[in-house]
């Protein structure tokens, strides 16, 4: 009986937890779903003209496009260089090698101190206010933590099959594109999401890198329309929900290898 | 021994005589392979490290010339108090968001490793949504809440203060506010962080305890806070630096306002140097976030590392 009440008390736990994280997110859904003057709790009606209303407007179109070219853009890059890297830190040693503590290090540093030269750097390269140079600086930033991700990952891939294949003639390059690679999808699936996420997310390198309004990424137009619309709170939280819902489905699909990728990795 | 893993590595630096070249023929597939994350690293990262010290000893007069004026930028920050100002709320920021954001972390780290619960996998995906949403998507959640009209915070405040709070108008309540959503947005970090250290405490350890009376306190105090503690101090490091340098939840909330009231450091190098275009000042304020990231980084090791030995 004791046993039981622990139990349900535990259970009692979690639900107000639950309650806590997802009121914020089931509030903003409900406002954009509502009426625009409607503030009861529980809505009478149910309408999607906000919806209707971002959707309709060029720019948030524009915005999302940019978004997806410039999220897009970073994975391209960052994948390649961080199954090469991970792969050099997983099955290799060699001097200077002890210096990959600071892959750990980099993702720590206040990385807006960093683009304050970075401004004036990409100005010089004629990368400011260019989708390439906001692709090249996210890849950057995320990079030291896409490697040590996969490096972790490649560690617990058996190395024999490797070996073998390696003796029976093949490079070191198909040995990666044949054999690590189809045994490694879980990792490359984690690090992608992850470098989607945070990369989808980011609105400091793209408020700091792009000044053209054409070229905003979604963040940067959702921070620019709480300046125009002020308190449409229904357009504002729909355009939330509709920048929100790609990183929501990827993780809910794909939660458990996001979560062993991020979190089991990075704790040993 | 035509391995991978097993080319010796023993004696490299004995080998070093035979120079570089050695050094790069033998090691070669390993260092091409990083060899582009290197260089984009140190040109994009490293190198504005070191041009924004440069760029922090500088001013910059209105024709577009850089003068050296050594610590100039630092005293002027210093003497300053709005700067000071600033550096406070930070720290309270940062010490906000922790001391809200552990205790529940704790719990829920408990709750979700709980070994009588079934099916309590969907609980741990579902704490971790505020994690992966955008900043400026919460923050406009958050704004939506605290709305003077229609948010529901201020419908619950005014019920408990009497009166209607604008919140976001109020200089406390908005300091709250935006220690309230990075709370919100970091504690299943750290309780992911601490579970996975949970999950490695063998059960029979808790049994046993149980057996000799132990209270669920004790089973708390004597088991998983210090099999956890490398876990916690980890996770509470990066939600150190991550609240640090939160520039893009506090500026979505409240620009710094009212006044100077939740103007974080990280919000006054955004100011100055993306809105005002003030890029010394920018850089100088940036070095002193870099400085006290350091600061925080090594604290925490010797923290980690001097409760090991």
């Amino acid at each position: 009986m004791k046993i039981k009440a622990r139990v349900i008390v535990k259970w009692m736990g979690l639900v107000l937890i639950a309650a806590f994280v997802l009121f914020p997110l089931l509030w903003g859904l409900k406002v954009s779903l509502t009426p625009r003057y409607e503030v009861s709790f529980l809505p009478s009606q149910i309408t999607l003209e906000h919806y209707h209303y971002i959707f309709s407007r060029p720019e948030f179109l524009n915005y999302t496009r940019n978004s997806v070219v410039v999220t897009l853009g970073t994975i391209i890059i960052t994948l390649p260089l961080a199954i090469l890297g991970g792969y050099a830190l997983a099955r290799f040693t060699f001097p200077g090698k002890e210096l990959s503590f600071l892959f750990l290090v980099f993702p720590l540093l206040p990385l807006i101190a960093v683009l304050v030269p970075l401004v004036s750097y990409l100005n010089r390269l004629g990368l400011y206010n260019k989708h390439f140079g906001l692709i090249i600086v996210n890849s950057v930033f995320n990079l030291p933590l896409a490697i040590w991700m996969l490096r972790n990952f490649l560690l617990e891939v058996p190395v024999e099959i490797e070996e073998a294949a390696l003796v029976d003639g093949c490079s070191r390059l198909q040995v990666i594109t044949r054999i690590t690679m189809p045994l490694m999808i879980p990792g490359l699936v984690a690090v992608t999401i992850f470098v989607f996420i945070t990369t989808w997310n980011n609105y400091l390198y793209a408020a700091a890198l792009i000044t053209k309004p054409a070229l905003r990424v979604l963040p940067q137009g959702i921070l620019a329309f709480i300046g125009t619309w002020g308190t449409y709170w229904g357009g504002l939280t729909a355009a939330g929900m509709v920048a929100l819902a790609p990183p929501v489905i990827l993780f809910l699909f794909f939660q458990r290898w996001f979560i062993a990728g991020l979190f089991g990795q990075m704790l040993k | 021994m035509g391995g991978i893993k097993v080319i010796s590595t023993a004696n490299y630096r004995t080998q070093k005589v035979c120079g570089t070249w050695y050094l790069l023929r033998r090691y070669q597939v390993p260092y091409t392979f990083l060899f582009p994350s290197f260089v984009l690293t140190l040109i994009f990262l490293v190198f504005p490290i070191a041009s924004g010290l440069l760029l922090s000893l500088q001013q910059s007069t209105l024709s577009g010339e850089a003068r050296f004026v050594g610590v100039g930028n630092f005293a002027l920050l210093f003497r300053e108090a709005r700067f000071l100002n600033n550096l406070r709320l930070s720290l309270l920021y940062v010490l906000g968001n922790l001391s809200l954001s552990v205790p529940l972390a704790y719990s829920a780290a408990i709750l979700i490793t709980s070994p009588e619960l079934r099916g309590i996998s969907v609980f741990r995906a579902l704490f971790l949504l505020p994690f992966i949403t955008a900043p400026v998507v919460s923050s406009v959640i958050f704004l939506s809440l605290t709305d003077a009209s229609s948010g529901p915070m201020t419908f619950l405040l005014t019920r408990i203060l009497g009166n209607r709070p604008v919140i976001l108008a109020n200089p406390t309540l908005a300091m709250w506010t935006i220690i309230g959503h990075s709370f919100w947005r970091s504690f299943s970090f750290i309780m992911l962080f601490l579970a996975a250290g949970i999950t490695a405490i063998p059960l029979e350890l808790y049994e046993a305890a149980r057996v000799d009376g132990a209270s669920s306190w004790q089973l708390f105090s004597k088991i998983t806070f210090p099999l956890t503690k490398i876990h916690l101090a980890l996770s509470m490091l990066i939600i150190t630096m991550w609240t640090l340098q939160d520039a893009e939840t506090v500026y979505a909330l409240t620009r710094g306002g009212p006044g100077y009231a939740t103007e974080v450091l990280a919000v006054r190098l955004f100011k100055d140097a993306f809105v005002n275009f003030n890029l010394n000042l920018g850089a100088a304020i940036g070095m002193i976030l870099l400085g006290m990231s350091l600061i925080f980084m090594l604290a925490y090791l010797r923290l980690m590392t001097g409760e090991e030995t």
